[in-house]
C-alpha cells in the first residue's frame, strides 16, 4: 500500500456530496408533535435562524407545552379496565406513525457508505466518486415481512484497482451492520470500469468468501479502519 | 549577645540543619541581628565555630561552614569592614583545599562577593581560584550553580555599575576566562539559564570580547537546538521555552557572533525535523533583527539562497486555509507562534528593510538579484504562490520598496483571464500584496484621524483589481465556488485597507455582496459575503444601511407567494432575505433599529391581507429575534425604544386587536405580544407608570376590549406588557383584577380556548409575582376546591411566589405533594409540577435588569431541594402503583428543568428512582429520566458501572417501538447505550457486547430514519469494542 496506484483522482469536496436537503431542519426538530402546523412553523423558523436553541423556537415550544399540559395523562395502574381503550389508541398511534415512516432509500444507503475511507487515499469513497448516489438501487416495499434488496455499483478509481475487493468488502460489512436482515445486499462493479470485472463481482457476492474474510482478524482490522470515518 | 548565647545559637543551628531548616534559619537570623547591632563581631562567630571546623567528622565541618555562610549571606552588604572582608575571605580560601567543603566554601564566596568593602585584589584571587582549582565536572548540579552565582554577583558589583575603570580592566579577561572555564560542559537547565544570561552580559558589557568570541560562541552554540522536557514535579518550573529563549537571546547578543552564527545556523537549517527548523529560523530571525544591516551586507546571498529553498519547498497554508472567511487576521506578532514559512518570510522582510536603511546601493543589488531570480516564475507559472509571498514580504518593509515591488511585479501577472485556474491563482496572489499594504499603512479604523496613506503604486492598479475581482464574482458561473469566494474575501480585505477605496467603490462592493448573498445558495459564499457585510458595517454603517439593508427590505413583497426578483434570479425566498437581515445586522445600532421599523411597517401591511399567517409569522419572528439577539449588548438604548414605541407600537396594537391572522394564530399572537414586551422593557422607567395606566384603560376599563368581562385573547398582549413594566408601578386595581381573573377562570375555565386560559393563568402569575402582596395571594388560594381549573389557578399563583423564593412557598409545595397521593387528581397535579419550574420568557432573569420582576436566580434549586426529599420518601412508603407513578412523574418533570449541576448532590438517592421512571407509562417521563441519566452517565462513571447489569436490559427494552417509546425515547436510549462504552470499563462492556449487537437488530428497521442512524452508530461502537486498532 506504500505505492499509490492512482495518485491524482478527481476529488469532490466534503460539502459537494449529495445530501438529503430538506431534512436538515427536521433533524434538529425532534420530538413527536402530531400537529402539522407546528412542524411547518418550526421549519420556517429554522430557515431564518438555523439553530435549535434560538429564543423564538424556545418560546414556541413553551407555548405548545403550556397548551398541551391539560391533556389528561394516561393511567395504566388498572390495566384491565383500560386495556381496550389503550389498545385502540395504540393502533391509532401506530397508524399515525406509519404515515410518517421514513423508508430506506438510496440516499440513506449513500449516507451510510459514502464516508467510508478509501484504503489508499486519505479521502472518502464519496469524495472519490467510488460510490455514487445514482448507482444505488433500493427495492423495498417497506413491509417488514417481505425481502428487500439493495444493489450498489461501485466505480474503482482506475481499471486495474487491486483494492476493489477490499472496498467492496468494506461496503458490505458496513451495510450488513446497518441494514435489517431482510435485505439482500448486492455489490457489483459498474460495467466497464474494471479489467477483471466478473472475477471481482463473483468474489464480492460470494457468501463463503465474505464470511471467511470476516474471520481474518487482520483484514477485519483494515476494514474497521476504513469504517472509522463513517458518519 | 553573650558568648554562651552565641554558642547555643550555633548548636541549635547545627542540630536543626537538614532536619528543620526553618528553625536553623531562625537561629542564624538571631546571630546575624546581633552582628548588625554590633553586640558581637563576625570574627567571634568564626572563633566560636572553631572547634567544629577542626572536627574529624566531615559532616560537622560541613555544618559549621554552612552556619558561617548562612550568617554571612544574611549580613547587610555594607556591614563588614574592609579588614573583616579580607580576613573572612582568606579564611574561606584556606578551606577551599578541603575537598569535602567545596559547596559550603562556594556559598561563602557567593555571600562575600557582593560585599561593599571587598577589594579588587580579593576578587582577582577568587577568580583565579575558580579558574585554577575548581573542577566543575566533579560536582553536583547544585554546587555547580554557585560559581555562576559568584560570577553574576561580581558582574553586578563591578561591571554593571562601573566604579573604577582601572579596576574593571584588571579583571576583565580573567573574568571571561573563568566564565568559560565554569560554563564548559554544563548540563543542568537551571545552571544553563544562568550561564546563558552571563554570556549575554559578558558579550554586551565587557571589553576585549573580540578575543574570546569563538569560545564564547561555542559555549552557547553547542547547546543549539536546545530541547528539555521538564520532569513532573520540577521545583524550578523551567520550561523548554525559557531555555530556548535564553539561548536565542545570548546567541544574538552581539554582532561579533555574526559570522559564526550565520554559518552555523544555516548549517542547522538543513535538519529534517520541523521543530529544529523552527527554532533555527526563529533564531536566524533574531540575528537579522539584532545584528543589523552591516551583518546582512556580507551574508545576504547565502541567507537568501537558504531561505528561498525553504520557502519554495514549503507547501502549507493551502487554498482551503485562505478560503475560510474566519481565518484570523495575520497580524500575529507573537514571535513564538511563527510557522516555518512565516518565519522565513519575516526574515526576508527584515533583510530587505535592514539593508535598505543601511546601504541603498547594496539593497539595489539585493532586490535586483531576487527579482531576476523570481521573475521567470511568472512566465512559467511555477511556485507562483511562494514567489508572491516572498515579494510581498519584502514589499512590506518600506514605502519605496513596496512601490518598487508593485511596479516591477504587477505588470507580470495582473491580467484578466477567463481561465478559472489562472484566475484563482491570480486572486490568491493578490491577497499577499494586500497584506503587505495593510502591514505598511495599517487597517482602516473608525477614527481615521491618524496620518494618511502616502501615494503608492498599488493605488494605480486599483481600478484594474476591482475590475478583475468584480468580473470573477459576477461573471463566473455559480459552480465556480472557489473563485467567487476568493473574490469576496479579497474585496473584504480591500475594505480593510486604509484609505484605499473611495466611498463609491465601497458602495459598489456592498451592492455586489448584497446581490451575491441573495442569489447564491452556497454556504461558503454566503458566509464570506456575510463576513464582508459585517466588516463594512463596522466602518460604513450608513452606507450599508442605504445600499444593502434598504434594498433587502424593499424586496419583501406584500404577498407570501409573490415572486422576488434580483437581477435575473427569481424564486428568492422571503426566508432567505429575513435570514440575511438577522445575520448581518447583529449589534449594529442603525441597522437593527431600521430593520425593526421597516419590518413592523411591512407586517402592518401584510397582516391586512388574508391567508398571510405564515408570512406574518416570519416577520414577527424576525422582529422578535432582532430584539432578542441584541438584548445584552446594549445596541438599543432607551431613546431608541421610545422612538420605536412611537413609530411602531400603534401599528402593532392595531393589527393585534383587529386582524385575525394575528389574533387567531397562537404563535403570531404570542410572539408579537413578546415584541411589545421588549419595546416596553427597553423604554425608560420614567414612563412606565404612564404606560401602565394607558394599558389598563385600553385593555380593562375603557374602550371595547374589556378583557376581564369575558374571555378574550387580548389577555396575552396585556400580560406581556405587564411583565415588562417596573414592579414599583402603582397598580391600584390589582386586587380587583386578580379576583376577577380567578372568577373568570372558575366560570369559563373548562370552556375557554386553551390559549386564552394560559393567558389568564399567566396574568395570575405576573400579579402574584410582582404586584399583589404575598399574604393576599395566599388568602386567595382555595385548597378545598379540587377542580382542575382551581388546581391550575393555585399552581400558577404559587409559581409567582416560588419564583421570588418566598419563605411560604415550601409549605405550599407540600400541599401540592399531598395532592399527588389523591388517586383522582394526583396524576393531573403531577403534570402541573412542571409549571413551577418552566421558564416563561417574559419572566426570565435578564442581565442588568432587576426592576421588572421578582425572579431569583436560584429559585429552581431551592424548589428542587424543597420537594426532593419528601417526594422520595413518599415514593418509598407508598404501595399504590398509581401514586408511586405520580411522585415519579412530578419529580422527573421538575428535573427536566433543573440544571444538572444542581442535581449532582442528590444523585445517589435519585438514581434508583430514575431507573424506575424508565418503566413509567408516560413517554415524557421516560425522556426526562433518560436525559438525567445521560448527565449522570457523563459525571458519575462508577454509579453507572455498578448498575450496568440493570441499565443495559432496560435500555434495550426502550429502543423498541412501543406505546410509550416515542422517537425521542428510542433515540436517547440508543445514544445512552453508545455513551456507556466511553465511561464503563471495557471488561464490563464486553459482557453485553453480543446482547446489544443482537438486541439492536430489530431497531435497524425502525420507522424513523434518525433512529436507524443512531442505531447504526451505536451498533458500530459495540462491534468494535475491544478490537485492536490496525496500524
Amino acid at each position: 500500500m506504500s505505492e499509490f496506484l492512482n495518485e491524482n483522482p478527481d476529488i469532490l469536496e466534503e460539502n459537494q456530496l449529495p445530501t438529503r436537503k430538506e431534512d436538515n431542519a427536521k433533524d434538529l426538530l425532534l420530538g413527536g408533535f402530531s400537529d402539522e402546523t407546528t412542524l411547518k412553523r418550526r421549519r420556517l423558523l429554522l430557515k431564518i435562524d438555523h439553530s435549535p436553541g434560538s429564543q423564538v423556537l424556545q418560546d414556541i415550544e413553551l407555548l405548545d407545552k403550556l397548551l398541551s399540559i391539560r391533556t389528561p395523562p394516561e393511567l395504566t395502574s388498572d390495566e384491565d379496565s383500560l386495556q381496550e381503550e389503550s389498545e385502540e389508541k395504540y393502533i391509532e398511534v401506530q397508524k399515525n406513525e406509519e404515515e410518517k415512516a421514513d423508508l430506506i432509500d438510496s440516499q440513506e444507503i449513500y449516507d451510510s457508505i459514502a464516508h467510508i475511507s478509501d484504503p489508499e487515499h486519505p479521502l472518502s469513497l464519496g469524495q472519490l466518486s467510488v460510490v455514487n448516489l445514482e448507482d444505488i438501487e433500493v427495492h423495498d416495499s417497506g413491509n417488514q415481512d417481505e425481502m428487500g434488496e439493495v444493489v450498489i455499483r461501485i466505480t474503482p478509481t482506475i481499471t486495474h484497482c487491486s483494492l476493489a475487493t477490499l472496498i467492496g468488502l468494506g461496503i458490505r460489512v458496513r451495510l450488513e451492520r446497518s441494514l435489517p436482515p431482510r435485505f439482500r445486499i448486492t455489490i457489483l462493479l459498474k460495467k466497464g470500469t474494471h479489467d477483471s470485472e466478473n472475477q471481482v463481482n463473483k468474489q464480492l457476492n460470494d457468501k463463503e468468501r465474505v464470511a471467511a474474510a470476516c474471520e481474518n482478524e487482520q483484514l477485519l482490522g483494515v476494514v474497521s479502519k476504513m469504517l472509522v470515518t463513517c458518519k | 549577645m553573650t558568648p554562651d548565647q552565641l554558642n547555643s545559637a550555633i548548636v541549635t543551628f547545627m542540630a536543626n540543619l537538614n532536619i528543620d531548616d526553618s528553625k536553623a534559619n531562625e537561629s542564624a537570623t538571631v546571630v546575624t541581628e546581633s552582628i548588625v547591632h554590633r553586640s558581637i563581631k563576625l570574627l567571634e562567630v568564626v572563633v566560636a565555630l572553631k572547634e567544629h571546623f577542626l572536627s574529624e567528622n566531615e559532616i560537622e565541618r560541613k555544618k559549621a561552614l554552612t552556619c558561617l555562610s548562612t550568617i554571612l549571606a544574611k549580613t547587610p552588604k555594607d556591614h563588614l569592614s574592609k579588614n573583616e572582608c579580607s580576613v573572612i575571605f582568606q579564611f574561606y580560601q584556606s578551606k577551599f583545599e578541603d575537598s569535602a567543603l567545596v559547596k559550603e566554601v562556594l556559598e561563602g564566596f557567593a555571600a562575600l562577593a557582593p560585599m561593599k568593602f571587598i577589594s579588587i585584589n580579593e576578587i582577582t584571587q577568587l577568580l583565579r581560584l575558580l579558574l585554577d582549582n575548581y573542577q566543575q565536572g566533579q560536582h553536583l548540579a547544585s554546587t555547580r550553580l554557585l560559581p555562576f552565582k559568584i560570577l553574576k554577583e561580581i558582574f553586578d558589583r563591578f561591571f554593571l555599575n562601573v566604579s573604577s575603570i582601572e579596576q574593571v580592566k584588571r579583571i576583565n579577561d580573567l573574568f571571561i576566562e573563568t566564565f568559560l572555564h565554569i560554563a564548559n560542559g554544563e548540563k543542568d537547565p537551571k545552571n544553563l539559564l544562568l550561564s546563558f544570561e552571563l554570556n549575554q552580559s559578558i558579550t554586551s558589557n565587557l571589553q576585549n570580547v573580540e578575543n574570546f568570541k569563538e569560545d564564547l560562541f561555542d559555549v552557547l552554540f553547542c547547546y543549539f537546538p536546545i530541547t528539555f522536557k521538564p520532569p513532573k514535579h520540577d521545583p524550578y518550573k523551567i520550561s523548554n521555552q525559557d531555555l530556548k529563549t535564553a539561548l536565542r537571546t545570548a546567541i544574538t547578543a552581539t554582532p561579533l557572533f555574526t559570522e559564526d552564527a550565520y554559518s552555523n545556523l544555516l548549517d542547522k537549517l538543513t535538519a529534517s525535523s520541523p521543530v529544529v527548523k523552527n527554532d533555527t529560523l526563529l533564531t536566524l530571525l533574531e540575528c537579522v533583527r539584532k545584528f543589523g544591516g552591516s551583518s546582512i551586507l556580507e551574508n545576504w546571498k547565502i541567507l537568501w539562497n537558504a531561505l528561498k529553498f525553504e520557502i519554495m519547498q514549503n507547501n502549507d497554508g493551502t487554498e482551503n486555509n485562505l478560503l475560510n472567511p474566519y481565518v484570523k487576521d495575520q497580524s500575529n506578532d507573537d514571535i513564538d507562534q511563527y510557522t516555518n514559512s512565516e518565519a522565513c518570510l519575516k526574515i526576508v522582510n527584515l533583510m530587505g528593510s535592514q539593508l535598505y536603511n543601511f546601504d541603498k546601493f547594496v539593497f539595489e543589488k539585493f532586490i535586483t538579484h531576487i527579482l531576476d531570480e523570481l521573475k521567470p516564475n511568472f512566465k512559467y507559472e511555477k511556485d507562483l504562490k511562494q514567489t508572491c509571498q516572498i515579494l510581498s514580504a519584502i514589499g512590506s518593509g518600506d514605502l519605496e520598496i513596496f512601490n518598487l515591488i508593485i511596479s516591477s511585479v504587477f505588470p507580470l501577472f495582473l491580467t484578466n483571464t477567463s481561465e478559472t485556474a489562472k484566475l484563482k491563482l491570480l486572486i490568491l496572489n493578490l491577497s499577499f500584496f494586500f497584506n503587505s499594504y495593510i502591514d505598511l499603512f495599517g487597517k482602516i479604523s473608525e477614527s481615521s484621524a491618524e496620518r494618511s496613506v502616502p501615494n503608492n503604486k498599488l493605488a494605480e492598479y486599483k481600478d484594474e483589481i476591482i475590475m478583475i475581482l468584480s468580473m470573477a464574482l459576477t461573471s463566473s458561473s455559480k459552480s465556480e465556488v472557489t473563485v467567487r469566494t476568493l473574490s469576496v474575501i479579497q474585496f473584504t480585505k480591500m475594505i480593510k485597507m486604509k484609505d484605499f477605496l473611495t466611498q463609491e467603490e465601497v458602495s459598489l462592493i456592498i451592492q455586489y455582496f448584497t446581490e451575491t448573498i441573495l442569489t447564491d445558495n452556497n454556504k461558503n459564499i454566503y458566509y464570506a459575503c456575510l463576513e464582508g457585510l459585517k466588516t463594512i458595517s463596522v466602518i460604513y454603517e450608513n452606507l450599508v444601511f442605504e445600499i444593502s439593508l434598504t434594498k433587502l427590505l424593499n424586496l419583501l413583497p406584500d404577498y407570501f407567494d409573490e415572486n422576488i426578483r434580483v437581477n435575473d434570479e427569481e424564486n428568492i425566498q422571503i426566508e432567505t432575505i429575513l435570514k440575511i437581515i438577522l445575520d448581518f445586522t447583529t449589534s449594529r445600532h442603525i441597522l437593527v433599529k431600521e430593520s425593526i421599523i421597516s419590518l413592523a411597517t411591512k407586517l402592518n401591511t401584510v397582516a391586512k391581507v388574508s391567508k398571510s399567517k405564515e408570512y406574518c409569522f416570519l416577520l414577527i419572528s424576525t422582529i422578535y429575534s432582532l430584539f432578542n439577539n441584541n438584548q445584552n449588548n446594549n445596541v438599543l438604548k432607551e431613546e431608541d425604544a421610545l422612538g420605536l414605541k412611537q413609530a411602531i407600537e400603534p401599528k402593532l396594537t392595531q393589527i393585534i386587536t383587529q386582524e385575525s391572522v394575528i389574533r387567531d394564530d397562537n404563535y403570531n399572537l404570542t410572539l408579537l405580544s413578546n415584541v411589545l414586551f421588549f419595546i416596553n422593557l427597553k423604554t425608560s422607567q420614567d414612563v412606565h407608570q404612564e404606560e401602565l395606566d394607558k394599558y389598563n384603560k385600553f385593555f380593562i376599563s375603557e374602550g371595547n376590549v374589556r378583557i376581564l368581562e369575558a374571555p378574550n385573547l387580548l389577555i396575552i398582549p396585556y400580560v406581556k406588557v405587564l411583565s415588562a413594566l417596573k414592579k414599583t408601578c402603582v397598580f391600584p386595581q390589582k386586587s380587583t383584577v386578580i379576583v376577577k381573573t380567578i372568577h373568570l377562570l372558575r366560570i369559563y375555565g373548562p370552556k375557554m380556548i386553551e390559549t386564552e386560559k394560559v393567558g389568564y393563568l399567566e396574568l395570575l402569575l405576573v400579579l402574584s409575582n410582582k404586584f399583589v402582596p404575598e399574604e393576599d395571594v395566599i388568602k386567595l388560594l382555595d385548597w378545598e376546591d379540587l377542580s382542575s381549573t382551581n388546581l391550575e389557578v393555585m399552581v400558577w399563583m404559587t409559581k409567582g411566589l416560588v419564583m421570588q423564593n418566598s419563605p411560604k412557598s415550601s409549605e405550599m409545595a407540600k400541599h401540592f405533594i399531598d395532592f399527588l397521593s389523591n388517586e383522582e387528581i394526583g396524576s393531573f397535579v403531577a403534570k402541573l409540577f412542571e409549571i413551577f419550574v418552566v421558564d416563561i420568557s417574559s419572566l426570565k432573569k435578564i442581565k442588568g435588569i432587576n426592576w421588572n420582576n421578582n425572579v431569583k436566580i436560584l429559585y429552581k434549586q431551592k424548589f428542587f431541594s424543597d420537594i426532593f426529599q419528601t417526594l422520595v420518601d413518599n415514593y418509598k412508603t407508598t404501595v399504590n402503583m398509581a401514586v408511586k407513578c405520580n411522585y415519579l412523574t412530578a419529580l422527573s418533570l421538575v428535573l427536566k428543568h433543573t440544571p444538572s449541576q444542581l442535581v449532582g448532590p442528590f444523585i445517589n438517592d435519585l438514581f434508583p428512582l430514575l431507573l424506575q421512571a424508565l418503566d413509567m407509562p408516560d413517554s415524557e417521563v421516560r425522556v426526562s429520566a433518560l436525559e438525567t441519566l445521560k448527565d449522570t452517565t457523563d459525571k458519575h462513571h462508577n454509579l453507572i458501572t455498578e448498575h450496568i447489569s440493570t441499565i443495559v436490559p432496560l435500555l434495550l427494552s426502550l429502543v423498541l417501538p412501543q406505546k410509550y417509546n416515542n422517537v425521542n425515547v428510542r433515540l436517547i436510549a440508543l445514544q445512552l447505550l453508545e455513551m456507556i462504552t466511553t465511561v464503563v470499563p471495557l471488561n464490563y462492556c464486553l459482557t453485553y457486547q453480543d446482547d446489544i449487537v443482537n438486541g439492536l437488530v430489530p431497531v435497524l428497521s425502525d420507522k424513523k430514519r434518525i433512529v436507524r442512524k443512531q442505531c447504526i452508530d451505536t451498533r458500530q461502537v459495540y462491534f468494535e469494542l475491544g478490537q485492536i486498532p490496525f496500524e
